[in-house]
């Protein structure tokens, strides 16, 4: 579903020239759950923002469902973030002004379907264990419970790709295990996964995990053993 | 949930600094309203103190003037002499008069509207003082001199009485009751005028058919006073319709005069409407300023909306409702407080001015300050749009 043909992305000019990007390539099928691991700098990230849109590739193409999409319009991209690809960060980034349930139906909004959503935002909140959290400020919840809102906020338009940038990275591990198996739970309804991640035992409940430094794919692994590779950090 | 409730709640978290970038268009609606409401009073007064000319129309002989004198006191020279207007021309003055005006506006009544007061003025000596003794219609003169007040006694009857100037009555001692003789005939004193600063004050008034009697002026009349009954009358018709259909008499339009002060007073409330101007370009730059900080402040708000799939149009979108917002706030505040200025500063600039609030401002005020704050924040609002969603994450 998803073809990374040869992502190149330089930030800067000259001396200052940085190469985020060098000639990757990566195939994601319907249902994969990639991790993204390396040092940082290795361009990880930029690898999410290039797929989603967030940022321009250099050179190289990134084609979701047949369609190239890294030369879309601002207006096309649109359309592909309100369905096809969601994200979910390591700050959350919900919006402090909104309620978890208002965050939750924010993607509904900007899409202009507003009359089914206040049932599906809470179904999807009940889903992930939050109904009773709807009406909080978040603020007043816990890391954990505002990435599941963040998540929440991600599948609410259906999308079939979630990329997450060190989803855990703010939570402890009881917490950070508990993204993760809801992670695994929707990957198995068949959305696809690709989350960036320097941790190996993050990582290990990815099905693949692919290693980056200074912008090349250096090794990828198939998860089957459930460990990280040793040689990498 | 829709898009105002977004911005409205995102308003609610930053009040303060709603209320500063709103504050620039309070000072702007500020002074626009405050000017208004200045002018406004100012020509109210005008129109006010036009009012207190009495007449609109003064109609005197073709050719005459005389000198007028209270004892050796000299007081100008008064159209009037040995010429004098037949009273037979009265009829046609109104005739004309009162055409135009229905002409006009439209009336098709068919009574009297123009107010038509005839004056015979007879230079005489009372208590051996040389004055001037103005024959007068009681109830046109009154309806004329809206300024009369009476100070004592009451005001003239038909019959033979006299209603004394101030000054009059104070240098010929003369008080209620007490009798002066014109040309033989005893009149008795019955009103004293309240000093009103013009030529009134030095003159008596008495019904002008007794005036003509005694001085054997039967039939005719010094001078004749019209008002029509409003500020929009056509007086300067009215007046070329007399000069051109009745010989002998000039006419003229004491409009004119007025006009030239309405003049001045519009010339000063275009400066004025400049200065405001002036005023809301800056409260705009004021604004724009805020709207650019808050933009900054929610680089990364903007980078999160766009994440979930905000299009352009819906964050330009946001900062326009959120324009109105401070526009509605800064309009209604800006209007109350212009008006308050205007309270404060306007009886200073029109000395007695009566300020009064003008609630057609308020309207005027929202347009001028929503207009203000969409046109400042539309530039902020492209800036936010063209920020890329992973530099405002990087941003923090």
């Amino acid at each position: 579903m998803l073809e990374i043909k040869n992502a190149y992305k330089v930030y800067g000019e000259g001396d200052a020239k940085i190469v985020a990007l060098n000639n990757v390539s990566l195939h994601v099928n319907k249902g994969d759950f990639i991790a993204v691991m390396g040092p940082s700098g290795s361009g990880k990230s930029t690898l999410l923002n290039v797929i989603g849109g967030l940022d321009r590739l250099s050179g190289g193409e990134v084609v979701l469902d047949g369609q190239r999409i890294d030369n879309l319009n601002e207006n096309a991209l649109v359309e592909i973030r309100r369905g096809k690809i969601a994200y979910v960060f390591q700050q959350y980034h919900l919006l402090t002004s909104l309620t978890a349930g208002e965050n939750v139906l924010l993607p509904l909004l900007f899409r202009g379907s507003d009359s089914e959503s206040l049932d599906k935002a809470a179904d999807i909140l009940r889903v992930i264990g939050l109904e009773k959290r709807a009406k909080h400020k978040p603020r007043q919840l816990s890391g954990g419970e505002q990435q599941r809102v963040a998540i929440a906020r991600a599948i609410v338009n259906n999308p079939s790709l979630i990329l997450a940038d060190e989803p855990t990275g703010n939570l402890d591990q009881q917490t950070g295990a508990e993204i993760l198996s809801l992670f695994s739970q929707l990957n198995k309804e068949g959305l696809s996964i690709i989350m960036v991640t320097h941790n190996p035992e993050v990582a290990a409940h990815a099905r693949e995990t692919i290693f980056l430094e200074d912008g090349l794919i250096v090794d990828r692994i198939e998860q089957k053993r459930r460990l990280p590779n040793p040689n990498i950090h | 949930m829709k898009l105002y409730h977004l911005v409205l709640k995102d308003i609610l978290r930053r009040k303060k600094r709603v209320l500063y970038a709103a504050l620039g268009i309070v000072i702007a609606a500020m002074t626009v309203v405050g000017i208004l409401t200045i002018a406004t009073a100012g020509q109210t007064k005008i129109y006010a103190q036009l009012e207190k000319y009495g007449a609109n129309l003064n109609v005197i002989p073709a050719i005459s003037n005389i000198d007028m004198t209270l004892g050796d006191l000299s007081l100008g020279a008064l159209t009037v002499g040995e010429n004098y207007i037949p009273e037979t021309k009265l009829i046609e003055i109104r005739q004309i008069a009162d055409g135009m005006i229905r002409e006009s506006l439209g009336i098709e009544d068919d009574g009297y509207i123009a107010t038509i007061a005839p004056k015979l003025y007879i230079n005489t000596q009372v208590k051996s003082t040389s004055l001037l003794a103005v024959g007068v219609e009681p109830n046109e003169e009154r309806a004329i001199k809206t300024w009369w007040e009476i100070r004592e006694g009451e005001y003239l009857e038909e019959g033979d009485y006299a209603l004394l100037g101030a000054q009059t009555a104070q240098l010929l001692d003369l008080n209620i009751g007490n009798t002066i003789s014109l040309n033989g005939r005893e009149i008795t004193v019955t009103g004293i005028l309240e000093e009103a600063g013009s030529s009134d004050d030095y003159q008596i008034f008495v019904p002008i058919k007794i005036l003509q009697t005694v001085y054997g002026k039967e039939g005719i009349v010094s001078s004749v006073d019209i008002r029509a009954l409003c500020n929009a009358c056509p007086v300067e018709l009215i007046a070329d319709g007399i000069n051109q259909n009745i010989t002998g008499v000039r006419a003229v339009a004491v409009k004119q005069v007025a006009e030239s002060e309405m003049g001045l007073m519009e010339k000063m409330n275009n400066f004025m409407l400049a200065l405001a101007g002036i005023t809301l370009v800056i409260g705009a730059f004021g604004v724009v300023n805020t709207m650019m900080t808050s933009v900054h402040d929610r680089i990364k708000d903007i980078g999160i909306m766009r994440a979930v799939g905000a299009s352009r149009n819906q964050i330009i979108k946001a900062f326009v409702y959120e324009a109105i917002i401070i526009g509605i706030i800064g309009g209604i505040f800006g209007y109350v407080a212009g008006t308050l200025v205007a309270y404060v500063v306007g009886p200073l600039v029109f000395e007695g001015a009566a300020i009064n609030y003008v609630l057609q401002y308020l309207p005027l005020s929202l347009f001028l300050s929503i207009f203000v704050a969409i046109i400042s924040t539309a530039y902020p609002a492209y800036r936010a749009t063209t920020i890329r969603v992973s530099d405002s994450f990087r941003s923090l």
